[in-house]
């Protein structure tokens, strides 16, 4: 191991120690913003291995969310569908599923990757952007209906059983069943910190797996056709079997982030994953670095929290996008790198110092 | 070293009283004895802030309770939310109302999909959710499994029926074409009226669109090559606009009915193009408040009550907006559940009271019109009048309807 | 056959909207090489100028759409030294993103200062209606379809008879040799931006009298434009014209003969035929392939 890799492997130690750690001093609520700042990195290190590492533009990766969160809550509803000794809705919300919903959503991406070789470019972005389009039209057709619940969607609480009055001799009194609703063994009470710990738990576990695969010779493969593709494909890398591959690892995380998005909102519907979805993801991405992957957190962070606070600023009709739009533009035009090459900078410049010292 | 024990001493001590405060008291969040935290979302960015008006309206009404002593002597305060009318939104924006600033109550959130995104949840969580502003036949049918959610306006079955039991009557004959959005809103109209016309010679035949689309010309066109001789439009403003506009350029006539959620009558005067349109002479609607437009009401001291409190409350608001009419009326039947549910009330005992309403003089709403609820009936309003569009206004005409579907 | 007939002549209508915008979007793109994700926002924009002029200043509405057109042309060429400049050298991607808050910021400032009130918006063309054999052909949709081809037309004339025409292609081909030549390349970039939001202007006020007037007006629009220029080839105004007629009547075709295809599924559908168009022609039907070189 080289001693950078170290360095590295004692920051992470650090940060999944700070991220255990981070319910303590937030409220239940934020803990659950969090949450979601944790499956958005997801969703953004899947799109950065098509978009920064192999140069493949996505504007479609809300529809592989939505592939993979739809997997779960088809799975978790009520189908009650069985793998092995498993039988899926056996509990409310099915964590087993998250790995399926990967799965699901990498095939139909790895699919995908064949058209796409012929594209190139903006008319590969715009066909991606096709799928992100024709999704909610899809999830909304009358024969899938049945699976998918139409443009009513599914809900993954059972809610019905668990919140139903009990009869008693008042039909008027509202007494309500006291047993607290359970969640894989967790109360509902803590719900959102269940979620915050599932979310970066799978993210901490994403995050490794991406690191390992980028750092050695599939990295590579993916970096040379960023940079050029005939001087890749004349250095022997095969295009077809990297492009595949890279939609099919980037459409995995997508989908992953999808299936946590669905946990998280216990409620899935056409609108939950809107074109603007993808259209964020890309912001998140190129926000965060394009072609890094830790400084993403940051890229995460934006798009989860600035329309919050673009809120705060002003809530009177329309300007809490102008808010967002001029900061989002501020920062390109400060920060063309994103927060990598903020970082990237920062270091140059403590080095530089070190140097002159 | 002393002074850091007596500070965790101090710390333990605050705790334990902290903890013992919120034990000995059961009281549920948002309320104390002088006030009652109740929220909701609305869309007050993004296109359908037409919508949000419910909310101003009902705002208004409670300031004005509250100047008038508030409820057994506890001030309503409604705080609004903006969901930009996206559901997604409206999840995390009605999380951050019961988990940040902990409302007694949701109150009066606009959307089906909006309020379907949250029943779940609210469910849960045992938070009333109360009066949803939408007429999803789901949010009375499915009472069993949501006791904690009730709706308030006529649902969207309740009004499609109205339409077709009024053809069935008037043009046993008619071939209707039902201009209808791809939804739960627009296949509720349309359940609705084919019950309606059950066991009559009316035939109906439904053009489907998203509500995405830029344009309904090409819906327009088939359900006129279809041969109707009635054009319904089930669509939310901007398409029955246009569902107006294309039956007129394609020369047809049809008798058109257009349904409560877009007809207002500023969108109704938007759709007679400055006069051009002739299509919109006659339209056909359901209406169970009192319009403040219509010159039947002009003395009426209900709406005379309204206008002041417009103008005390509400400055600046359109007084015509017949949505804000619709907000005082639920505004007024949450103080009247509120003050039903006695002195302490708790979210229980207020749902409780939802499943017993029974009100026959809701001021804002037409003279006749009882809110009426039991334990197994829960579709507050279930009357309506029809009335028909004539030379810039909506005119009521007939007896009440009920809903009285044949099962 | 005159129902065939009439969802062709509602087609073509509906068609030459989405026409309009993607003749902006051929333009920047064939000038900058940029995708703008603003131009139909800015369309919007724009043409709630011309509302204002006519309905709050009494403009006179054929001096209001001129007017207007001037003003956009300044807001395209202000917007480009104001936000795109400083990022001249960055990734395409990062435009592309400063388009998104392009897209955030007038989408915003349109509910700021006009509310998201639905308005109408006056059309230029009489709101009568030809009866020619069982059809009906409105005179709106036939200015609007004459206007469009007026516009691509002129969009052609200018690319490849006027000198500034020439150097925008040049210096979009070749920035470097455009500026051994003597082509002030950075302004012809700013030129590209102005132009393509006059055709946007035209596009939202051709837009407004028949889906009317609010902020969101051309969304659903601007993805039907995305789909028809790349249908057409990304850099071939005539493609996009060809494309946007070809969306239009397709899709209503499509919806009213082919049985399954629902509300819902039309729009998927047409996007998979588009997929199949672009995989045997990788560039769009009218775009010229690209050679690529080490």
């Amino acid at each position: 191991m080289k001693r950078s890799d170290l360095t590295g492997v004692g920051l992470f130690v650090l940060a999944a120690a700070a991220i255990l750690l981070l319910p303590r001093f937030v409220s239940d609520f934020r803990a659950q913003q969090f949450a979601y700042v944790g499956i958005y990195f997801i969703a953004l290190l899947g799109l950065n291995v098509l978009t920064g590492y192999t140069g493949l533009i996505s504007l479609g990766h809300g529809a592989f969310m939505a592939i993979g969160g739809y997997t779960t809550a088809i799975l978790v509803s009520d189908q009650g569908l069985t793998l092995g000794s498993h039988t899926f809705s056996a509990d409310v919300k099915d964590v087993w599923t998250i790995p399926l919903a990967g799965l699901v959503a990498g095939l139909i991406g790895f699919a995908f990757g064949f058209p796409a070789l012929r594209l190139t470019g903006l008319y590969l972005a715009l066909a991606t952007f096709a799928i992100a389009v024709a999704m909610p039209g899809l999830i909304k057709y009358d024969r899938f209906e049945q699976f998918t619940g139409g443009g009513g969607g599914i809900n993954l609480f059972e809610s019905a059983a668990r919140t139903r009055p009990v009869e008693t001799t008042d039909p008027i009194t509202f007494e309500t069943i006291s047993e607290p609703i359970k969640f894989l063994g967790f109360e509902i009470a803590s719900f959102n910190e269940w979620l915050y710990y599932l979310s970066w738990g799978v993210a901490l576990l994403m995050f490794g797996i991406a690191w390992l695969l980028l750092r050695g010779r599939t990295g590579r493969s993916f970096r040379a056709i960023r940079d050029s593709e005939l001087a890749a494909a004349s250095s022997g890398v095969n295009l077809a079997t990297y492009k595949t591959l890279a939609f099919g690892i980037s459409a995995f995380y997508a989908g992953v982030a999808g299936s946590l998005l669905a946990i998280a909102t216990t409620f899935v519907n056409p609108d939950t994953y809107p074109i603007t979805l993808s259209i964020f993801l890309l912001v998140g991405v190129v926000v965060g670095g394009l072609g890094s992957l830790w400084p993403l957190v940051f890229g995460a962070i934006f798009i989860q929290f600035l329309p919050l606070w673009a809120q705060e600023v002003s809530k009177a009709q329309g300007a809490p996008a102008v808010v967002y739009g001029v900061i989002l533009i501020l920062l390109m035009i400060l920060l063309p790198g994103g927060a990598a090459g903020l970082i990237r900078r920062l270091q140059a410049l403590s080095r530089g110092y070190h140097r002159s010292r | 070293m002393r002074r850091p024990r007596l500070l965790l001493c101090l710390l333990a001590l605050a705790g334990a009283i902290a903890t013992g405060a919120t034990a000995a008291t059961s009281a549920d969040p948002g309320i104390t004895t002088k006030t009652i935290l109740v929220g909701g979302t609305a869309p007050l960015s993004g296109t359908d802030t037409a919508y949000a008006s419910v909310a101003r309206g009902a705002n208004a009404y409670f300031k004005y309770v509250n100047s008038r002593g508030g409820v057994n002597g506890r001030a309503i305060s409604y705080k609004t939310v903006d969901d930009a009318y996206d559901p997604a939104l409206t999840l995390q924006a009605t999380q951050q109302l019961v988990e940040q600033d902990k409302v007694f109550a949701i109150f009066n959130s606009v959307g089906t999909e909006h309020n379907v995104a949250t029943r779940d949840y609210l469910n849960a969580a045992r938070v009333p959710q109360l009066f949803v502003a939408s007429g999803a036949t789901t949010f009375g049918r499915d009472h069993e499994a949501y006791p904690w959610t009730i709706g308030f306006q006529p649902s969207y079955r309740a009004e499609g029926w109205i339409y077709g039991t009024y053809l069935a009557r008037t043009k046993p004959g008619a071939k209707v074409g039902v201009l209808v959005q791809n939804d739960d809103y627009g296949k509720d109209l349309l359940a609705g009226l084919k019950q309606g016309i059950a066991r009559s010679k009316v035939k109906v035949l439904a053009e489907w669109f998203e509500a995405t689309e830029p344009d309904v010309q090409s819906q327009i066109t088939r359900l006129k090559s279809s041969g109707a001789n009635v054009l319904a439009l089930f669509a939310t403003p901007r398409h029955a606009i246009q569902g107006y506009m294309f039956a007129n350029r394609l020369g047809w006539r049809p008798l058109i009915i257009n349904n409560a959620v877009s007809s207002a009558s500023n969108v109704m005067t938007l759709a007679s193009e400055g006069g051009s349109n002739a299509a919109v002479e006659n339209s056909l609607s359901i209406v169970f408040l009192k319009d403040p437009t219509d010159a039947k009401w002009r003395n009426d001291a209900a709406v005379k009550l309204y206008r002041s409190i417009m103008s005390r409350f509400a400055k600046g608001a359109n007084q015509k907006d017949v949505y804000h009419v619709y907000g005082m009326a639920v505004a007024h039947e949450f103080v009247k559940t509120l003050k039903a549910a006695g002195n302490n009330p708790t979210r229980a005992s207020v749902m409780a009271q939802t499943r017993r309403l029974n009100d026959p003089a809701n001021p804002f709403l037409l003279p006749g019109l009882t809110v009426k609820t039991t334990a197994t009936e829960r579709f507050p309003i279930e009357q309506a009048l029809l009335q028909r569009w004539s030379k810039g206004s909506w005119k009521s005409f007939g007896g009440l309807w009920g809903y009285r579907p044949a099962r | 056959m005159a129902e065939f007939f009439q969802q062709v002549v509602a087609g073509l209508a509906t068609g030459s909207i989405f026409a309009a915008l993607a003749l902006a979007l051929v333009l920047i793109h064939r000038a900058t090489g940029v995708i703008n994700f603003a131009q139909g926002e800015m369309a919007v924009f724009t043409t709630y100028i011309a509302w204002t002029l006519i309905e709050n200043h009494g403009v006179n509405e054929w001096l209001a759409f001129g007017l207007t057109l001037v003003i956009a042309f300044g807001l395209g060429l202000g917007t480009e030294r104001l936000v795109i400049r400083p990022i001249e050298r960055a990734p395409l991607l990062t435009t592309v993103i400063v388009t998104i808050g392009l897209v955030l910021i007038f989408n915003g400032l349109v509910s700021l200062i006009w509310t998201a009130e639905v308005r109408a918006f006056p059309s230029p063309f009489p709101n009568d209606t030809w009866e020619i054999g069982g059809v009906a052909i409105s005179q709106q949709d036939v200015g609007t379809f004459l206007t469009v081809l007026v516009m691509v037309t002129l969009l052609w004339a200018f690319f490849q008879f006027t000198k500034v025409g020439l150097a925008l292609r040049a210096s979009a081909l070749n920035p470097e040799a455009s500026r051994l030549v003597g082509v002030r390349v950075s302004w012809m970039l700013a030129i590209g931006w102005g132009l393509a939001a006059v055709l946007g202007a035209a596009a939202g006020m051709l837009t407004a009298p028949t889906v009317f007037l609010d902020p969101n007006m051309m969304q659903a629009v601007l993805i039907y434009a995305f789909a028809a220029a790349v249908l057409g080839g990304i850099d071939s105004p005539f493609g996009a014209v060809v494309g946007g007629l070809m969306l239009g009547v397709g899709l209503n075709l499509i919806g009213t003969y082919v049985d399954f295809v629902g509300a819902g599924l039309r729009l998927p559908v047409a996007l998979l035929i588009i997929l199949v168009v672009l995989l045997v022609k990788p560039t769009g039907l009218f775009g010229k392939p690209v050679t690529r070189r080490v």
